[in-house]
């Protein structure tokens, strides 16, 4: 039987503010509702029938106070999914979609918002949820050490070859230099700058992590077949999945053995295929959230895309490119080249990837998978495409 | 919530004792850490504090360069590590002696002294009790 989530809903319209951290030219929540009217003005929708919205990651913006702006008529529907890190990103889509397919809601606005002047940074706020007496004691303080421990772990123990993060960094740049809306644009990014980078935490330098920028994002969700009538053609939602399975969470670093240097995906990945009927083989694009490129590894194997022992042979430069790559991966740049606007740049790339609107676009792609934070307590991953069977 | 009224309490008491201690299900035996009330293995409600010595082995690490806020009495580069405490298998965080920075080792084993890592804020300085391990020589 088809899973309720295969194909019922999608997205109509994007809208992205992107600006340098800490340079944003409006407050947080004007810069919100600009990029929704961008979304809205994307898919010819009348922000009036706006109706609903879901986050995730803490931010800030209750919805209830974006009425006022956007000229919304009744709101009906606002939620997020828990968690301070980017985990939740994916498993918004789910719950947006949930809304409107159980009839609480007709038009949905996903979204995240992050300006430092009025959120303050974005590694201190994701911390803020994790902190304890046990990890101030240890000096582990920041998103980037946590990371660090578990990437020494999947280097160390699992054996997986350090360098392959810089084929991911890479490319993750080679799309960048391209994508006229990132950060690197038109730079040619040399790997030495990577290997060169001052030390965070090992084996964390600089270039490994991604930097916040300010900004804001939103997509809008219809029913499929509203979708339709709309002025884009409709990026289909196939399948979402959330949630952490037994041995996997904030254990204080006591994770099964076995899930350790994982990014927290299988459960999710497992039960995401499951739903949709698909296979890692059927995924053309994937816009994989890295917060640190050995977390994006680890998501990528997670996924299925490959194993510990065929990582160095899946994750090569020229496999993730657009231009050619068999697993072409954050066509945007990504976190770590378009910009960190707490990952929602992702999805968005994920719709412009699928109407060929990208910088770097994929020849007859149909599929991309959205991966979210990795290492959060709890994950999520989702779907999109263009047309199904 | 402070050292003095969460669920590991006594875990933070006996560091400031001078022991180690874990909560160990009364109904299972098994090890329960993060710490709790009630066991999600047998159902069991109430924990014994059991003591374990300050013995382990390096499960991972990583070895910090960059001042992060509340690291201030840290001084750089420090390392800290996850340590698989033995005869209970239960990880800790905690800081590593590293004069010589030399890179630890997965497996290694490692003997702890109890020391006090000093948080500084805006209001006040809190010294809070932890394992500092060192390799055996
Ligand atoms: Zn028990």
């Amino acid at each position: 039987m088809t899973h309720p989530l295969y194909g019922t809903t999608a997205i109509a319209g994007v809208g992205l503010r992107q600006y340098k951290r800490g340079a944003a030219p409006l407050p947080e929540r004007s810069v919100l509702v600009e990029a929704v009217l961008a979304a809205c003005a994307d898919a010819g929708f009348d922000p009036a029938e706006i109706d609903g919205f879901v986050s995730y990651g803490d931010d800030h913006n209750e919805p209830v106070r974006l009425m006022p702006e956007l000229g919304i008529r009744e709101l009906r529907w606002s939620s997020a999914v828990w968690g301070g890190g980017g985990g939740g990103i994916a498993g918004a889509f789910g719950v947006a979609a949930s809304a409107i397919l159980t009839g609480q809601a007709t038009a949905v606005v996903i979204f995240r918002a992050l300006v430092e002047g009025s959120s303050g940074r974005l590694s201190a706020a994701v911390m803020a949820h994790h902190l304890t007496d046990h990890l101030l004691a240890a000096g582990v303080v920041s998103p980037a050490q946590v990371c660090a421990i578990r990437a020494t772990r999947l280097f160390d123990h699992h054996g997986v070859p350090r360098d392959i993060v810089e084929d991911l960094v890479r490319a993750s740049y080679y799309h960048g230099n391209r994508n006229p809306e990132a950060v690197s644009f038109g730079q040619d990014f040399d790997i030495e700058s990577l290997r060169r980078s001052r030390m965070i935490a090992e084996p964390f330098r600089l270039f490994d992590c991604s930097r916040e920028n300010d900004g804001a994002g939103a997509l809008l969700m219809v029913a499929a077949d509203r979708a339709r009538d709309l002025a884009k053609p409709p990026v289909y939602l196939l399948g979402c999945a959330q949630g952490a399975e037994a041995g996997w969470g904030d254990l204080l670093e006591n994770d099964a053995a076995d899930l350790y240097a994982t990014a927290g995906f299988r459960p999710v990945a497992k039960r995401l295929y499951a739903d949709t009927g698909l296979t890692p083989a059927d995924i053309d694009v994937v816009q994989l959230y890295e917060n640190f490129d050995a977390q994006g590894v680890m998501s990528l194997i997670d996924h299925g895309f490959c194993s510990h022992e065929s990582a160095a042979d899946v994750i090569r430069f020229d496999n993730l490119i657009a231009d050619g790559g068999k697993l072409p991966v954050n066509t945007s740049g990504g976190n770590l080249a378009q910009g960190f606007i707490h990952g929602i740049g992702l999805p968005i790339e994920a719709v412009r990837q699928l109407r060929g609107e990208s910088a770097n676009p994929v020849a007859g792609a149909r599929t991309c998978l959205l991966a979210g934070g990795p290492g959060s307590p709890t994950v999520s991953s989702a779907i999109f495409a263009n047309r199904f069977d | 919530m402070t050292r003095s009224s969460g669920a590991d309490a006594p875990y933070w008491q006996g560091l400031a004792d001078g022991k180690l201690l874990f909560p160990r299900c009364t109904g299972c035996d098994r090890w329960m850490w993060p710490a709790g009330h009630r066991c999600g293995s047998c159902g069991a409600v109430g924990v014994t504090w059991t003591e374990r010595a300050m013995t382990a082995a390096i499960f991972s690490w990583t070895r910090t360069w960059h001042r992060f806020a509340l690291t201030e009495s840290l001084d750089l580069p420090f390392t800290s590590i996850v340590a698989e405490v033995d005869d209970c298998g239960i990880r800790l965080l905690g800081r590593l002696d590293d004069p010589d920075r030399i890179d630890p080792v997965i497996g290694e084993p490692l003997t702890g002294r109890i020391g006090t890592t000093v948080i500084r804020t805006g209001v006040g300085t809190d010294p809070i009790p932890t394992i500092i391990w060192s390799r055996l020589a």
